[in-house]
């Protein structure tokens, strides 16, 4: 089972309130942004490139137990910059377990190993770490020589103590199918509870520009990567949310479903696109103006966008909105392994864009000799 | 959020490709604007500046008509009907640190002091320093957060 069945109970029991109630905009998951400090410089991240008095400010247990209230979602994700360099952060971690929140605390898992004694087990509590791919891959993303086998020494230490460990991938442009899929292996094989993968999105704030994946292409990759699964692959995302990635549906997006919180503020509209922020959570709800924003809206900002944040909860909106959207949510969890012979030949085909150490970017031309004949 | 300006790129690819169809997405155009002091003569070149400030990854320094002056980073900005109605949202870098609510209409000078944060730092720039350094015979190479002071 990818998450606990009480999990999954507090989340059902949730959506269907807010649908008894009549909400039309409910959020389901509070993305709790205590700081932006990271002790990783990723070319890909858009949420780091501040000035340092904004890196320095944290927001206190206390701001963080409000907003919580305030947005009433049964699960909070924890991201960041680097929760782990929160001074306070055992102290939020507990207290939002203490309200039966369900946490998912994102980490790079440098320093999940030093920290780990700080906190406790708990089927309230996941660490969500940030692993994107297979050693090179992921060293490529992080920027950082070593930082897999970091986050992999991470992650065993916490499953070893008993803690439920979760991870999070995400892909840009340049990502080899057959390589995650081997990442997968390596992750459950590492003993994660389950796994959770999404492509990277055009951050107007990223320090990069140039890698960010297409819908075609993105559809294509997630085709070959999800497609004819292996048995023992758990994943923590919606079945139809990556039916979505797969291309096999689309999900308009629910920008307000993930709503972020953080030192300035709620977030507007979303996660990933800063257009402003509002000072409380009613105010993001409704001064925001929603039809400006998703792929359907025109906006070129949104144009790409399949991330999780914004269409994981069109899916979890979609399979309780109606009977077909139950008896779909229903088959995929159930049918499961995706099998196509097209997807296998995709995987059988593709070609790597680059070889060689940091492989998603080729090295020198002579270096480059000297590794393809050492292959 | 940026400008159209910045975003140029990306609508001009959307005007000849349905988004569906997209291989790859084409970035936006990164402006060089710091130590930028833009000209406020026109109630359009204030909007415009305090658009790119609000988009700006280091801190701006505002000088008010009274005189004042507040330096920080600008995290918000309201749009409304005139320069009086809008306005940006600062968090100071020095002093008490709360949220400082500037009225467009009360800006006499705006300067883009800080240093751009995401300046220079891409995947290729990584890459070539990473090479660099191999060459040179280095081990756990990695771009290092940088140091708050």
């Amino acid at each position: 089972m990818a998450v606990p069945i009480s999990q999954m109970f507090t989340v059902a029991s949730y959506v269907l309130k807010q649908k008894i109630k009549g909400r039309k905009r409910y959020p389901l998951v509070l993305m709790l942004e205590p700081l932006f400090r990271c002790n990783l410089a990723c070319a890909g991240c858009g949420k780091i490139q501040y000035p340092a008095h904004i890196l320095k400010t944290d927001l206190t247990p206390e701001q963080c137990f409000a907003a919580v209230e305030e947005c009433g979602t049964p699960m909070v994700s924890i991201p960041g910059g680097e929760p782990l360099l929160h001074p306070q952060m055992p102290e939020i971690v507990a207290g939002l377990v203490a309200r039966k929140k369900y946490v998912y605390m994102c980490t790079n898992a440098l320093l999940l190993k030093e920290k780990l004694h700080l906190f406790t087990p708990s089927k309230y509590l996941s660490f969500s770490v940030h692993v994107d791919g297979q050693k090179e891959h992921h060293d490529f993303s992080v920027c950082r020589e070593g930082g897999h086998d970091q986050a992999m020494e991470g992650v065993r230490e916490a499953v070893k103590r008993g803690f439920r460990v979760t991870t999070n991938t995400t892909l840009f442009d340049g990502a080899d199918p057959n390589s995650v899929r081997a990442h997968f292996d390596e992750l459950m094989a590492a003993g994660v509870e389950s796994m959770m993968v999404s492509p990277g999105y055009t951050y107007d704030k990223a320090p990069d520009q140039n890698h960010f994946l297409g819908k075609a292409k993105s559809r294509r990759l997630f085709r070959a990567i999800l497609s004819n699964r292996k048995k023992n692959w758990q994943f923590n995302t919606h079945p139809l949310f990556a039916e979505f990635l797969m291309g096999k549906r689309n999900f308009e997006c629910t920008p307000w479903g993930m709503p972020t919180y953080n030192i300035f503020g709620w977030q507007k509209p979303c996660y990933l696109l800063q257009d402003g922020y509002a000072d409380t959570f009613q105010e993001l709800m409704e001064a925001t103006e929603w039809a400006n924003y998703g792929a359907k809206s025109g906006n070129p900002r949104c144009a790409n966008c399949m991330v999780h944040s914004g269409h994981e909860a069109s899916a979890v909106d979609y399979g309780f909105g109606s009977l077909k959207g139950f008896i779909d949510t229903a088959k995929a969890f159930l049918s499961g392994s995706y099998q196509d012979a097209g997807a296998q030949k995709i995987l059988n085909e593709w070609q790597p864009e680059h070889r060689g150490q940091l492989v998603q970017i080729a090295a020198p031309a002579a270096q480059q000799t000297e590794l393809v004949s050492g292959d | 959020m940026s400008t159209l300006q910045q975003e140029s790129a990306k609508i001009e690819q959307l005007k000849h490709q349905s988004f569906d169809e997209l291989e790859h997405v084409a970035g936006r155009e990164r402006e060089n604007l710091e130590g930028w002091i833009p000209e406020l003569a026109t109630a359009d070149e204030v909007r415009e500046a305090l658009e790119k400030a609000f988009d700006y990854r280091g801190d701006v320094t505002v000088t008010l008509k009274d005189g004042t002056v507040v330096e920080g980073y600008v995290f918000d900005r309201r749009s409304g009907t005139s320069l009086t109605d809008s306005f940006i949202r600062i968090l100071p870098s020095k002093g008490d640190r709360g949220k400082v609510n500037v009225a467009y209409g009360d800006i006499a000078a705006l300067a883009f002091t800080g240093r751009d944060t995401a300046a220079g730092k891409t995947f290729e720039a990584w890459v070539k320093k990473y090479w660099e350094k191999k060459a040179a015979g280095e081990k756990n190479i990695g771009i290092e957060a940088e140091k708050l002071d």
